[in-house]
């Protein structure tokens, strides 16, 4: 069973999908993470007792603090999204692709923190495509493996890259992976949800877990509202909806309505940053949430 | 099916083609790249013909369009290589080293009348489009003074790879960096008349972390920018332009527009009229990396089909490069004015 209500984490980091002005204000006040463990302390008092967590650099610090809480380390639920991609695409532009996975591949400590069979050491590791991309996945899980993981998404960047690509096998070798070596669930983050169902038509993957933007605007979706509603009605998916808001730009009582009137939306990411502002927006989901029909 | 090639398989090039691949009636047919390791990783997981020379590539496929993705002081060749061979082309961002190097290129391509377009991919994202739109329409009244800026946390400490090595990247943020804002600059304000500039380098040793300028339009409006990537707390590239004008002022970032107006004017009200990407969201076909990334993808594949227009072609990007040349020129003369 999935957390119905999961607290994002962008507020924490700066990011804001409306204002990156607003987002580099947020990401100063919540430089001392003792706020952010606070916000999140409230929320799991108050029954959201779930998170979503990139890989953020300080996503690292915050899972040690979160270690450092045996109750939280227990029972608050990660779901978990790999890679973090703006740290990529700036190593990108620092150094290069290759470098990057050189960098990442030949890092000691993440040798040793995984044991991993080395064999012929990253010369013959980089031969073999589907290897450098599991040891990418454990290098990028690592820091995080004592958390309660109970899903782990595909980030949008790579699964939506993956899908312009049509490659199929990525996604099924992805999803192989996580649920073996973490048995967690499986999941992909994406953009454009209906053209990535019909591409999972095409592989061993049923009812996958999917995070999406959805929200009565259409922002940030992909092609249209209207076909992703279409998507919604026809698909066997479990939807984690994100940006329910527009990025603030709705108001929760309308923005939660429209939500609930579609099907399989089984998860909703709320980010929130003031304890007020945290209960309003739990009582308002709860409020207008459905009966999910047989499961 | 209209079969693109894409050449340069690093951050710009996976996008790319993934991009074009999605498109109706586009289909990648090879890549090509100089790291054979990505071309061992790609094969590894993806059925396609994959080259480590673009020549043999481009003979082969015989592709109808190619995307040229590779550190900038291949562009000039690899583009006059697909002229050759009248091969539309759409080319990352810059055009060249210096303007000078594109000369032979660009006349030729006139000749030819070949479709090419340079990845000033701002153009298509909505709030630059949005304000594009309004001081078009002439709602502002005569131009006077604008501010502009071009920020990014990328470099604190010495770079790695070819964009910080001045022989393969021509220079330091400007040419990197600010051309996004100067090619924005150019298609708002038309022609430049004069620039003085002043760069400064800091963790790079041989390029330039930080830039500044003043800049005069023939039109008669003038203002500065300003650009680094060694800048803190901009977790992603943010472009700002402020306008001042006779009726009101405008302020444009990749986030909104906001629009204040004196006097109603050209169907904008009088007061603030503020757009936020959600009120200018459209959704596409496939994003991969930002909707901006698709629009042009898509519009440069209709102009190669229907020989039509694009924003920001060859000819577009060799103006930004002289501005780029005149920004070095006049930096390397503490700021004197260069003459366009």
């Amino acid at each position: 069973m999935l957390d119905k209500i999961l607290l994002g984490h962008n507020q924490f980091f700066g990011v804001n999908h409306l204002e990156a002005q607003t987002g580099n204000q947020k990401e100063a006040y919540f430089s001392d993470i003792s706020r952010i463990m606070d916000i999140i302390n409230f929320c799991f008092e108050n029954g959201v007792q779930a998170m979503m967590m990139s890989t953020h650099e300080r996503a690292r610090l915050l899972s040690e603090e979160i270690q450092r809480d045996p109750k939280l380390t227990k029972n608050l639920g990660i779901y978990l999204l790999v890679p973090y991609a703006a740290k990529y695409i700036r190593q990108a532009n620092e150094k290069g692709l290759v470098n990057i996975v050189r960098d990442s591949l030949s890092a000691t400590t993440f040798q040793e923190k995984l044991g991993m069979f080395w064999r012929g050491g990253v010369g013959l590791l980089t031969k073999d495509a589907k290897k450098i991309l599991t040891a990418m996945i454990d290098f990028e899980v690592a820091p995080f493996i004592n958390l309660n993981l109970r899903a782990i998404f595909l980030h949008d960047v790579l699964t939506d890259l993956v899908l312009g690509w049509n490659m199929p096998n990525v996604l099924e070798l992805f999803a192989a992976h996580v649920q073996e070596k973490y048995r967690a669930i499986p999941a992909f983050c994406t953009k454009n949800l209906p053209k990535l169902m019909n591409l999972l038509e095409y592989t061993a993957i049923k009812n996958p877990l999917m995070m999406a933007s959805i929200n009565k605007l259409g922002f940030q979706v992909n092609p249209s509202r209207e076909a992703f509603e279409e998507c919604l009605h026809t698909n066997q998916l479990r939807l984690l909806a994100m940006s329910t808001l527009a990025s603030g730009y709705l108001k929760p009582g309308e923005a939660y309505e429209y939500l609930f009137s579609l099907p399989h939306v089984e998860s909703v990411v709320v980010g929130v940053s003031r304890k007020d502002h945290a209960l309003e927006t739990f009582q308002e989901i709860r409020q207008n949430w459905y009966v999910i029909p047989s499961s | 099916m209209m079969k693109v090639a894409v050449v340069g398989i690093g951050k710009m090039g996976l996008l790319h083609a993934g991009i074009m691949n999605a498109l109706d009636g586009v289909q990648l047919c090879a890549i090509c790249d100089a790291s054979k390791f990505l071309l061992d990783f790609a094969r590894g997981l993806k059925n396609l013909p994959v080259y480590d020379d673009y020549l043999t590539m481009l003979d082969k496929e015989k592709p109808d369009a190619a995307v040229i993705t590779t550190p900038v002081f291949l562009h000039v060749p690899m583009a006059g290589e697909c002229v050759k061979r009248n091969i539309p082309f759409l080319l990352e961002k810059p055009l060249s080293i210096t303007s000078t190097d594109a000369d032979n290129l660009v006349k030729e391509i006139e000749r030819r009348n070949l479709t090419t377009m340079v990845g000033y991919m701002m153009r298509y994202i909505e709030t630059f489009a949005k304000a594009k739109e309004i001081m078009t329409s002439g709602a502002l009244g005569r131009l006077i003074t604008f501010n502009a800026t071009i920020y990014v946390s990328q470099l604190f400490q010495r770079g790695k790879g070819w964009r910080y090595d001045k022989k393969e990247s021509g220079g330091g943020v400007v040419i990197g960096q600010a051309t996004h804002l100067i090619d924005l600059l150019l298609w708002y304000f038309g022609q430049v008349e004069s620039i003085s500039a002043h760069t400064k380098n800091w963790y790079s040793q041989e390029l330039e972390d930080f830039a500044h300028g003043y800049i005069e339009f023939r039109s008669g409006l003038s203002g500065w920018f300003d650009s680094s990537w060694s800048i803190r707390h901009h977790r992603l590239l943010e472009v700002t332009i402020n306008v001042h004008a006779e009726n009101g002022n405008l302020t444009v970032t990749g986030d909104l527009v906001k629009l204040f107006l004196d006097k109603k004017a050209e169907g904008y009200s009088q007061g603030w009229t503020n757009f936020y990407k959600p009120d200018l969201f459209e959704g596409v076909k496939i994003d991969v990396g930002g909707p901006q990334y698709t629009r042009q993808d898509a519009s440069f594949i209709d102009a190669v089909k229907s020989k039509g227009k694009v924003e920001s072609d060859v000819k577009n990007a060799y103006e930004v490069q002289k501005i780029v040349d005149a920004v070095y020129l006049s930096a390397s003369k503490h700021g004197e004015p260069v003459r366009l």
